[in-house]
């Protein structure tokens, strides 16, 4: 009697077990491509022209800066890294086509410098099925950040903790309660708006009024006439320099002047040469300290990223966006660094993970773990001061 | 293989008939409902499946066509990985697009275009779509083509891939599911059908036990049988089950008991019986019982009974009737066996005994139930009886048989007183003379020892035994005595004897007897019909014997007065006479029926009153 029992639920457990046999993956064999005996190559799809050119171009500059001096000094464990870059104009289809390229015809081993959310944002679901590591957006995205994704590695704060940062700033200390927002239409736009919803809430606040406009163009006019028109304290602003700037001049125009506070991607650099000389009040969240803050109060990562700049690129001026891209070279190398000479994807993001507190010169630490894959948490105010963005530590 | 297996299975107890059959029976359905479900899931999900396929090339057509004619590539490409988005992907392996000259505009491929599958799956010119299962990396997958047309002519093509295995992963975890929950059904049922298994033989098993304890003769089993079922109710079956069960002890309890009280009676009555009873095998006769009784008429202690041959003790022959009733019928009625037949005790005494026999079934054997009961008292008053009456025969004839010894008497007498007269007259007597006379006294005492010496032997007392006699022996005996004296009396006696008679099983004395008394009816019947016409009637017997098939007859004939027809059927009783009172005692022909009967004899009477009467007695004759 007993036996039976035993055969009978033996014979049903084998039954289960043949059931839950899944199949194998026939891409997990695919680690290592783009990797010779002297080169690392990584590839890269960027805005190198167009309205947010100034963004990609600079993202590029700073970050080659420090890939060539690092070839220069030999590469890394023999292997000079190369990077192979497409225009994408900010165009999110064209990043999408680079980026197949990239993989299937360039055979990059990792994606490097993307710039823009929308752009960064489509090439997701390949980067997830190639397995293919991708450093150093230059996005705050939280499509980049949740849900969580091995493959992908934040090097910069979001923009959830900008704009949360900056409402924090505006409704605490400035005591602005009427705040707009002002941004772009698509994913970028969306993922601030949704930072600054999210933030105004436990003040039990929500946007006055938000203004848009489409991408590539400067049809802000009637954005502002909305955000004019529910009599806004402050507006935040998630665009490209150049809708941005309009928006301002615009505003300053017809003698609405609240708070205007823009996210990182603004390019303030770029801004503030678009504006020039304004009395607007103007705030832009950083996530890379200035280059140049003061001679006395000097970091010297930025020390060391302006003076390769002006070794590799004599033509640029040290910029936020520049610096950004620089620093995500330094987090590229370092993980390269530390893979060692038997290199691919996974031992390098498992090397990515192993970062913990690195000092990259720029008063914030790095830090990774296999469940959190953004590098740096800071956020720096800074304000637009005599035509140029400086450095308020309140 | 599967013959011992049943065969186990048929050994099971009912218990696990019961847990097999039912878990066999679940395990069957839930196979065939497993099988059914995969069916039906695996039909629906691919129509689904290329249903889902179609939708999305179908949109994706449908928004492609402008990007398609300017060639819009980053667009087409965006467009398809678009369609690929979120859940979709695990579901669409790839999406291209191919312009009328087969060109690959966009494809979703992280790695180089499979070329094999780009002209794989072509549609035909009148139709807008198509469907082909192909091969792609050793994953099974549908390839969805939807053309793209531009007014009646075509542009283009997208082609969606749609994993088969999408669907097989969908059917497996259909099918953990099912199949867990059918481990848990059959689980369940197994349970269900362990714990009905016990319930239904769990009282069986009982009452199996307890018929074992009747059958060993225990029969308080009421509260036993009770215990535990109080639980079910009236309907239950086994409840009811063991409720007439209970009925049926009761019964056999009772029915035992009433068993018991008539063997009881019926081993007193055959201890305690006066006759002696035998059981026998009916076989060999071997005796298997006997009662007290038994060893006490035969003097056997039972020890010695038991085993010992019936026919030891005495004859026990059956006729064919009994022989064949006894040998089909396993019980059947009493019938008599044979009568005053002799038998010997152990010290060698015989005894007479009634035999009668009865076929019954005795400890699992054909036996027979034998009673000898013991005549031999009767016997004796018979042979005493008889006796009596050859005495009173005796005594009738004493005048007859006084005056036939009287002629020799006389005749010695005449010779004495011839010598005496011969010496006294001093003549001489002749030797011849002499001679004569000696040789005639001689003769008259001869003569008179014959006559003393019937009478003595007609008197003895005997025994009733069998032997052959012939017939016509006693007859002549009986003449010698009494012939005389008849033709004194004027009574003309005939035999027509018949020589070479088969002999007969009786007794000469006995015999004697019945032909004297039948004489002497005879004579008394002639004289009786003198007296009462008084008239000179013709006066003779007439003495016969012959055979008549297997029989012995002697007929005794008279020309006597003949038998009243009134009391013809009274003549055979004790004391019935029709002589005056002090002249006979009416016992002579009750004698004589019975000894004719003794011997397997018939008597049978033709009278015709006033004219005569014959009486017929007819013997079995011996061979």
């Amino acid at each position: 009697m007993k036996r039976s029992i035993i055969i009978i639920l033996g014979v049903l457990t084998s039954m289960m077990m043949a059931c839950t046999n899944t199949p194998e993956d026939p891409l997990s064999t695919i680690l290592s491509p783009g990797i010779t005996d002297d080169q690392v190559r990584v590839g890269s799809s960027l805005a190198l022209g167009g309205h947010a050119g100034y963004l990609g171009t600079q993202t590029l500059h700073g970050a080659l800066a420090y890939i060539q001096h690092v070839n220069d000094l030999g590469g890394i464990h023999g292997r000079r890294i190369h990077v192979k870059v497409y225009d994408d104009g900010y165009d999110p289809p064209r990043c999408v086509t680079n980026t197949q390229k990239l993989i299937i015809e360039d055979k990059v081993f990792a994606l490097f410098c993307y710039v823009g959310t929308p752009t960064t944002v489509k090439i997701l679901p390949l980067v997830d099925e190639a397995r293919i590591p991708v450093v150093g957006m230059f996005t705050g995205a939280n499509a980049l950040r949740e849900p969580h994704n091995r493959y992908v590695i934040n090097v910069r704060a979001s923009y959830y903790q900008e704009t949360g940062a900056a409402v924090k700033h505006l409704v605490e200390e400035l005591k602005l309660e009427r705040i707009a927002v002002f941004y772009q239409y698509d994913a970028y736009g969306f993922d601030g708006l949704k930072g600054t919803e999210i933030a105004l809430r436990p003040y039990g606040l929500v946007p006055v009024a938000t203004g848009t406009y489409i991408r590539g163009t400067l049809d802000v006019a009637e954005g502002l006439r909305k955000i004019m028109a529910a009599g806004a304290e402050a507006v935040v602003m998630i665009g490209t320099y150049e809708p941005c700037a309009k928006f301002i001049r615009l505003a300053s125009q017809k003698g609405f002047s609240p708070v205007f506070y823009n996210v990182s991607f603004v390019g303030a650099d770029e801004l503030a040469r678009l504006l020039g000389d304004v009395d607007e009040k103007i705030i832009v969240t950083q996530v890379v300290p200035p280059p140049e803050v003061s001679e006395t109060q000097q970091l010297w990562g930025a020390q060391e990223y302006i003076e390769l700049l002006r070794r590799y690129y004599p033509a640029d001026r040290p910029n936020f966006v520049s610096l950004e891209g620089y620093i995500n070279a330094k987090v590229l190398v370092e993980g390269l660094k530390r893979a060692g000479r038997d290199l691919n994807r996974e031992t390098f993001i498992n090397s990515i993970e192993s970062i913990h507190n690195l000092d990259l010169g720029i008063d914030n630490l790095l830090s990774f773990s296999a469940s959190d894959h953004q590098g740096l948490e800071r956020v720096y105010f800074t304000y637009l001061q005599d035509g140029k963005f400086v450095w308020r530590n309140h | 293989m599967a013959q011992p297996l049943i065969d186990s299975i048929k050994n099971r107890s009912l218990k696990n008939k019961i847990f097999f059959s039912v878990t066999v029976v679940i395990l069957l359905i839930s196979v065939l409902i497993a099988l059914f479900t995969r069916w039906i899931l695996i039909s629906t999900l691919t129509s689904e499946l290329k249903l889902r396929g179609l939708g999305i090339g179908y949109s994706i057509a449908e928004s492609c066509r402008s990007y398609l004619l300017t060639e819009d590539i980053p667009q087409l490409t965006s467009l398809i990985f678009d369609a690929r988005l979120g859940a979709r992907r695990e579901l669409v392996g790839y999406v291209f697009i191919i312009d009328k000259q087969d060109r690959i505009l966009a494809h979703t491929f992280i790695r180089d275009f499979p070329a094999q599958i780009a002209t794989a799956n072509r549609i035909d010119p009148e139709k807008d779509h198509r469907i082909q299962l192909m091969t792609m990396d050793n994953d099974k997958v549908y390839d969805v083509a939807v053309a793209v047309n531009e007014g009646i002519y075509r542009i283009g093509a997208v082609h969606v891939g749609l994993y088969k295995k999408h669907i097989d992963v969908l059917i497996n975890k259909l099918r953990t599911t099912f199949l867990g929950f059918v481990s848990v059904v059959i689980l369940f049922f197994f349970i269900i059908s362990h714990h009905l298994a016990k319930t239904i033989t769990r009282p069986i098993a009982k009452l199996t036990r307890v018929s074992d304890e009747i059958s060993r003769g225990i029969f308080d089993i009421e509260l036993k049988m009770e215990n535990g079922l109080e639980r079910s109710g009236d309907k239950d079956e086994v409840r009811q089950l063991s409720r007439s069960f209970i009925n049926m002890t009761n019964r056999i309890k009772e029915s035992q008991a009433k068993l018991k009280e008539s063997d009881n009676k019926y081993r007193s009555l055959f201890a305690s019986g006066p006759n002696p009873i035998f059981v026998l095998d009916r076989q060999s006769l071997n005796i298997l019982s006997a009662n007290p009784s038994a060893e006490e008429t035969f003097g056997y202690t039972r020890e010695e009974l038991v085993g010992r041959l019936f026919t030891d003790l005495g004859p026990f022959e059956l006729s064919a009737d009994q022989l064949l009733t006894f040998s089909t019928q396993p019980t059947g009625r009493v019938t008599s066996v044979s009568s005053k037949v002799q038998y010997l005790k152990k010290n060698g005494e015989a005894i007479y005994v009634n035999v009668h026999a009865c076929p019954v079934h005795f400890e699992n054997k054909q036996a027979l139930i034998v009673a000898t009961t013991d005549i031999s008292e009767m016997v004796e008053k018979d042979s005493q009886l008889i006796q009596a009456s050859k005495m009173t025969t005796l005594g009738e004839m004493s005048a007859g048989i006084a005056h036939e010894l009287n002629q020799p008497l006389n005749a010695i007498k005449m010779g004495s007183d011839f010598l005496e007269m011969m010496i006294e007259k001093e003549m001489p007597v002749t030797e011849q003379q002499l001679f004569q006379i000696v040789r005639e006294v001689s003769s008259q005492v001869d003569r008179a020892e014959g006559i003393i010496r019937r009478l003595r032997d007609f008197g003895r007392k005997t025994d009733f035994t069998k032997e052959k006699i012939f017939i016509n022996d006693p007859i002549i005996s009986v003449l010698d005595i009494i012939g005389r004296q008849l033709r004194l009396q004027n009574i003309d006696v005939q035999l027509q004897l018949t020589e070479n008679l088969p002999a007969i099983l009786a007794h000469h004395n006995r015999m004697e007897q019945v032909i004297f008394n039948l004489l002497t009816n005879a004579r008394d019947a002639i004289n009786l019909k003198e007296e009462s016409t008084l008239r000179n009637n013709q006066r003779t017997i007439v003495i016969r014997s012959y055979t008549d098939n297997d029989r012995v007859v002697v007929c005794v004939s008279d020309t006597g007065i003949g038998i009243d027809p009134t009391v013809k059927d009274q003549i055979f009783e004790a004391f019935f006479t029709t002589k005056k009172m002090g002249e006979g005692m009416g016992l002579g022909l009750s004698i004589t029926n019975g000894i004719v009967e003794d011997y397997g004899g018939k008597i049978q009477i033709d009278s015709i009153e006033g004219r005569g009467t014959t009486f017929h007695l007819s013997f079995p004759m011996v061979p």
